[in-house]
């Protein structure tokens, strides 16, 4: 199988459903952009506090821990800041409310636009198997990064970005440039 | 002025987990209207040739930054009381680059991933368990990096702050940099359609 | 070059509308609150008839027992009169230090003096920044003395005022006051001497103030 690198444009970003061919074109970027920066400032409004997706998932793993090894839980600083005074279980947090809510609005979504497929996203030129592999990895190392960064692109980079948070910006400005820089490397995923 | 509501006691905790559920939605409604939901639209961006990404984010930071901006100086929120994160820049930088290799490796971010998933895509299900393993190897490492991840902290401090430049300033600098960015990148994908289809 | 309407897209218009705010914003500085302040006569004259926001020593004393933690009270005197004797639990800020001192407006301020002109002239200062959380020691020290730390039984008392006046003594231990014995007539013109300061503990240690985790 010659493997010419297919070039993606952003033709190949138009939606297409995988049932008999109707394709839902995105959103222009900017009106979604715009319907974002709405929902993040309700959250300033209403609660006084920005957006984040990382932090429900640090409180997931502080109870998965604690749930397995209680006494290893409590005695690790990081966890132990997600585990509390053990009054309240880590889970009713805004994040993890917040984020539960993220995977129901995409649905929602997602259906309305009969895009919902079940696909693994990824380029001609690399197998299933192998993306899955990349994409575990991926998560991992963003996992590792989100923590030391305080945040991932949600928190940091759009609520921080908005409100002009110094860290927030050089944390922004930062991805930008892993990602280009990692790019290179690993284009025979995407292309 | 009452605003930020929950700050000023208008609602307790249970309700606040109610508006955090419904933010949510609206949250992962846009994000899949935008097509992040796919981890080639997302990609694309770092090869130039579908710059949604930038588009999106800057979009809403600037719609959110103007709109706070006018909201506070009419008097209607108190700016003060919206949470700022502490700024350790050292491990912020760090994290940050970390952070956007693994964004291009996996090919989401976690907001992007719950989006994926439910949407239907295995890999970005994949991904979240790679999120939940690299939180893991954190905090087991963490007595080691616990000294760099505290480290360089700077309070919670913004750009006007700092740079000792008027907040309005500073707003009119990135809308300008937003609006040529959009330019830009719209001039960018141009160029790389043209190029590769002609 | 001829400009039609085709140039005027969406997405220009939006760009345009984009510029103009943040143009504008060039102009408007900073949206915090500074230290301007804008003041409704009316409404002010209003609250300030319906003493609402004027809190009683005999409260205050009954918080500070209880260990209630939910507000800040503010000493408006001097620092040499601030270690002389304070409120147990208040914080030395000057009306002029008061902008900078980061009070929050979603927190519950008590504010007082020696009788209680500057505590209302600071009253104004912060409603009409906007803080709708702002109140007053009624009497100011002075009350807190009279009532608080040397209560004193009136001439004829009735049955309530005996009540009264035995719980009055037990707040009074605690701060470490003395009660007075005797009629009015017989309170000493000079003041007794001012408790030190070294407090009790509150009764129900204060819980601290959990920082609510608000990250990303």
């Amino acid at each position: 199988m010659t493997s010419h690198a297919k070039v993606l444009t952003a033709q190949d970003t138009v939606a297409h459903d995988g049932t008999a061919g109707k394709p839902q074109p995105y959103w222009s970027p900017y009106l979604a952009g715009f319907g974002l920066g709405l929902v993040l400032l309700a959250a300033f409004v209403i609660m006084g506090r920005g957006l984040g997706a990382s932090g429900a998932f640090s409180s997931l793993v502080a109870t998965g821990i604690n749930a397995v090894a209680p006494d290893h839980a409590r005695a690790n600083e990081f966890y132990g800041e997600y585990l509390g005074d053990g009054t309240k279980s880590p889970l009713m947090d805004w994040l993890v409310f917040e984020v539960i809510g993220v995977f129901v609005g995409g649905f929602i979504s997602g259906t309305l636009a009969g895009r919902i497929r079940w696909s693994v996203e990824r380029g001609p030129a690399i197998t299933d198997g192998k993306r899955l592999v990349f994409a575990f990895l991926g998560g991992g190392i963003m996992g590792f990064g989100a923590k030391l960064a305080r945040g991932c692109t949600s928190g940091q980079a759009l609520t921080g970005g908005a409100l002009l948070n110094v860290g927030s910006w050089a944390f922004m400005m930062m991805v930008f440039a892993g990602a280009y820089a990692a790019a290179y490397f690993v284009r025979r995923q995407w292309r | 002025m009452n605003a930020p509501f929950f700050k000023f006691g208008l609602f307790g905790d249970n309700v606040s987990l109610v508006v955090a559920f419904l933010i949510g939605i609206g949250f992962g409604f846009f994000l899949e209207r935008a097509g992040f939901g796919s981890a080639k639209k997302l990609t694309a961006q770092f090869y130039f040739t579908d710059l949604s990404v930038f588009k999106v984010m800057f979009s809403a930071i600037v719609t959110a930054m103007v709109g706070i901006f006018y909201l506070s100086w009419m008097g209607i929120v108190d700016l003060s009381l919206v949470y700022l994160t502490p700024t350790f820049l050292v491990p912020q930088v760090v994290g940050g680059m970390i952070l956007g290799v693994g964004f291009v490796v996996g090919g989401y971010c976690p907001g992007t991933s719950c989006v994926g998933l439910a949407t239907g895509r295995s890999d970005a299900g994949v991904y979240l368990i790679g999120i939940v393993a690299g939180i893991i190897v954190f905090g087991e490492v963490y007595p080691l990096v616990k000294d760099f991840y505290l480290s360089t902290p700077m309070g919670q401090v913004t750009l006007p702050a700092l740079l000792n430049i008027p907040y309005g300033v500073i707003m009119f600098l990135v809308v300008l940099m937003a609006i040529g960015g959009f330019a830009g990148a719209t001039w960018v994908e141009k160029r790389m359609a043209a190029r590769k289809g002609a | 070059m001829h400009r039609s309407s085709g140039w005027l897209t969406t997405n220009r218009t939006l760009g345009l509308l984009l510029g103009l705010l943040g143009f504008v914003a060039l102009f408007l500085g900073t949206p915090y609150k500074g230290t301007t302040a804008t003041l409704d006569a009316t409404e002010l004259a209003r609250i300030v008839e319906r003493e609402v926001d004027h809190v009683a020593p005999e409260t205050l004393a009954d918080w500070i027992i209880q260990g209630k933690a939910d507000f800040r009270l503010i000493d408006l005197r001097s620092e040499t009169e601030y270690t002389g004797y304070h409120i147990p639990g208040a914080e030395n800020v000057t009306l002029t230090a008061l902008a900078d001192h980061g009070l929050q407006r979603n927190e519950k301020i008590i504010l007082y003096s020696e009788g209680g002109i500057h505590s209302a002239q600071a009253w104004f200062l912060l409603k009409a920044r906007e803080y709708n959380g702002v109140y007053m020691l009624r009497g100011g020290l002075e009350e807190w003395k009279e009532k608080v730390l040397f209560p004193m039984l009136p001439a004829e008392p009735t049955p309530a005022q005996r009540v009264e006046f035995a719980k009055m003594k037990e707040v009074s231990a605690f701060f470490g006051g003395t009660p007075q014995t005797g009629t009015p007539a017989e309170r000493p013109a000079v003041v007794t001497a001012l408790p030190k300061l070294d407090m009790p503990a509150p009764a129900s240690g204060a819980a601290p103030k959990k920082k609510k985790k608000e990250g990303c």
